[in-house]
């Protein structure tokens, strides 16, 4: 029964013109990266972060990717799909009848949980495989040299992928359920999406003031950043486990807020 | 409607949980309760301090400087605030440090026979073979950010010219630790009050220094272990190979380019060529004369960069500049000499005469 629902929950997903699209969209991300930094040519290296090491190191073109996307692309894509879930049912006037049937509220809250994770995880590996092909294909590889200097064998490298994937997913799922709160709240999708960027935009912005360093620690997108100790070697799993606890804290506030709403909504 | 009812408060108290877990997430670890241990007199702990041979161990290192110095483009680590670094060591002079520069690392690297400092914000591999009969100046820097050695140095250097006490007990990094406190004596010209080191209480290893100025409750700069463990490291920690896209240089052709940066040309005019020392323990000054062409050759930049630090004196031995921070004092005179330590401005103004 409940795998049924759920089946059919991500099969409406991905039916979507808007989701296809959006994919879609999400697939070139490491192909431009790719493709800009094989023209930009030898002479590059050096700079902040990973993009120093890139050069002639295909595999990291996946975590460089979803590291750039996790800021403002993949929170958008989880707010498109957390509004739709709820707020865009509610438009279309289906969410009554989903209300309405003898079926929990709580388990539908699940459902679309469920729907926004699966296509959340995806995604993100849709990008981290296109990623890697696109990294070996444009840069070459040879294992993956990473930021404290060392090479990791190219088995090493997939695993440092996998685990990156999984940790940008779950940050992705957490925003998508802050989402989904809002979304419960109203009819309106683009309410959703706006609401959701904004905050994380904002958010962005206050970490910039070494001023409101007491506030910092609230904020999700604080944890963005720390995620690329994945590349360090051997990997610091102080800040990782951080980011992973912050986002942790924001699924837990999300799907509550989201549930008391759907459980007090008249039908 | 009362399974509504449960929901409910099921679900509030997800929130609440989640908020509560920002809340704790929020807050500094908290230093826990100082631990019991058998009392020690302070001459045979500095005793077993000096005599210690940590052996081998990784860990966590975290600086919180506060000595108000500017930030120099080659150690971002040393500019004020908190930084951290990962070292790890087999004992015998083998050694690794990771430090994190915001999304980039430098990783300094001793196989026992080389050292590798590589950089990824440079891609850069620097490569130097170990002379028998040369110092080893990458492990000099690498040494500067573990606090067993550190500490050592400073209470072989200063343990004559200090009251020393142990001061309770302190938990470092997990570890019982017991507290060493170095006062220099009042007939010290120093600015530090006194050194604070945490030594454990097993291994009478330091695990943390504090150094405390006078007129200031909270350290001016901390070195300690956040984390540590003590025993076998994996070899392959010691062990570098330059990855395959990075350039590989020798220190030598380093030093040839680095006449362009302006930092570093005030730190070569400070390293003068033979340091003079003046004076015991705590207010001991060095000083060094700077060839009067070096002291032309100072870029326009770096003498910009050296005006803004610095404030202009002037007295019977002349004028000069002098650059204060919180634990130390340089002064720098126009005709090229410099005298520099951890006292107060008027010490240099008295020494600065001796220089030859």
């Amino acid at each position: 029964m409940i795998t049924r629902q759920l089946g059919s929950e991500v099969r409406w997903m991905l039916r979507r013109p808007r989701t296809l699209i959006g994919l879609f969209g999400l697939v070139l991300v490491p192909i431009v990266i790719s493709f800009g930094i094989w023209t930009a040519g030898e002479d590059g290296g050096g700079g902040p972060g990973l993009s120093a090491i890139i050069q002639g190191n295909g595999l990291v073109v996946p975590i460089f990717t979803l590291f750039l996307s996790l800021n403002l692309l993949l929170p958008l894509v989880a707010s498109i799909w957390a509004a739709d879930g709820l707020a865009g049912e509610a438009q279309h006037g289906t969410l009554r009848g989903l209300l309405v049937a003898p079926v929990s509220r709580v388990r539908l809250l699940f459902v679309k949980l469920f729907g926004l994770a699966a296509m959340s995880l995806f995604a993100v590996t849709l990008m981290a495989v296109v990623g890697i092909i696109a990294g070996t294909a444009f840069l070459g590889s040879d294992g993956m040299a990473t930021l404290s200097g060392t090479t990791l064998s190219t088995g090493e490298g997939l695993v440092r992928i996998a685990l990156f994937v999984v940790l940008v997913t779950f940050q992705m799922v957490s925003v998508g359920a802050v989402a989904l709160a809002v979304s419960a709240t109203t009819e309106h999708p683009l309410v959703v999406q706006a609401a959701t960027m904004v905050t994380i935009i904002v958010f962005q912005v206050l970490g910039q003031f070494s001023s409101l360093d007491w506030l910092h620690p609230f904020l999700i997108t604080t944890g963005f950043p720390g995620l690329v100790d994945v590349m360090r070697d051997p990997i610091p799993w102080d800040q990782i486990g951080d980011s992973t606890l912050l986002a942790g804290c924001y699924l837990l506030i999300g799907t509550g807020l989201a549930a008391i709403r759907l459980v007090t909504k008249d039908s | 409607m009362n399974k509504r009812k449960v929901t409910l408060a099921a679900a509030a108290a997800g929130v609440i949980t989640g908020a509560a877990g920002l809340s704790l997430l929020a807050m500094p670890a908290g230093a826990g309760q100082p631990p019991t241990l058998p009392d020690v007199s302070a001459e045979s702990l500095v005793e077993q301090v000096l005599t210690s041979k940590p052996g081998a161990f990784g860990g966590t290192v975290e600086v919180d400087n506060k000595l108000g110095l500017p930030s120099i483009a080659e150690i971002p680590q040393l500019a004020d605030g908190k930084h951290s670094a990962r070292i790890w060591t087999d004992g015998n002079g083998k050694f690794r440090a990771a430090l994190p520069n915001g999304q980039s690392e430098q990783t300094i690297v001793d196989d026992g026979t080389t050292t590798w400092s590589w950089n990824s914000a440079d891609n850069e591999v620097t490569k130097s073979e170990h002379k028998a009969d040369q110092p080893r100046p990458a492990e000099d820097k690498s040494e500067s950010v573990n606090p067993a050695e550190a500490a050592k140095q400073v209470v072989g250097m200063t343990k004559e010219f200090s009251d020393i006490t142990v001061d309770g007990t302190a938990r470092v990094a997990n570890r019982a630790a017991y507290e060493l406190v170095l006062t220099p004596k009042a007939s010290e010209k120093t600015l530090i009050r006194e050194v604070r080191i945490a030594v454990d209480s097993e291994l009478k290893m330091p695990l943390r220094v504090q150094v405390l100025t006078n007129g200031t409750s909270e350290p001016a700069g901390t070195v300690g272990f956040s984390e540590i463990n003590v025993g076998p490291q994996d070899a392959k920690l010691f062990e570098f190979t330059p990855p395959a896209n990075a350039k590989v240089t020798t220190p030598e052709a380093k030093e040839e380019r680095r006449g362009q940066k302006p930092e570093l040309g005030i730190e070569q005019a400070l390293q003068g060529k033979d340091p003079q020392f003046f004076g015991t323990g705590w207010d001991t000054v060095v000083g060094a004369r700077i060839p009067a062409e070096a002291m032309t050759q100072v870029p326009a930049e770096a003498q910009g960069l050296v005006d803004k630090f610095t404030k202009k004196v002037s007295g019977a031995w002349g004028s000069g500049q002098i650059f204060t921070t919180k634990v130390a004092t340089i002064l720098i005179a126009d005709d090229g000499r410099v005298v520099a330590g951890a006292v107060p401005e008027q010490v240099l103004f008295d020494t600065i005469g001796q220089v030859k």
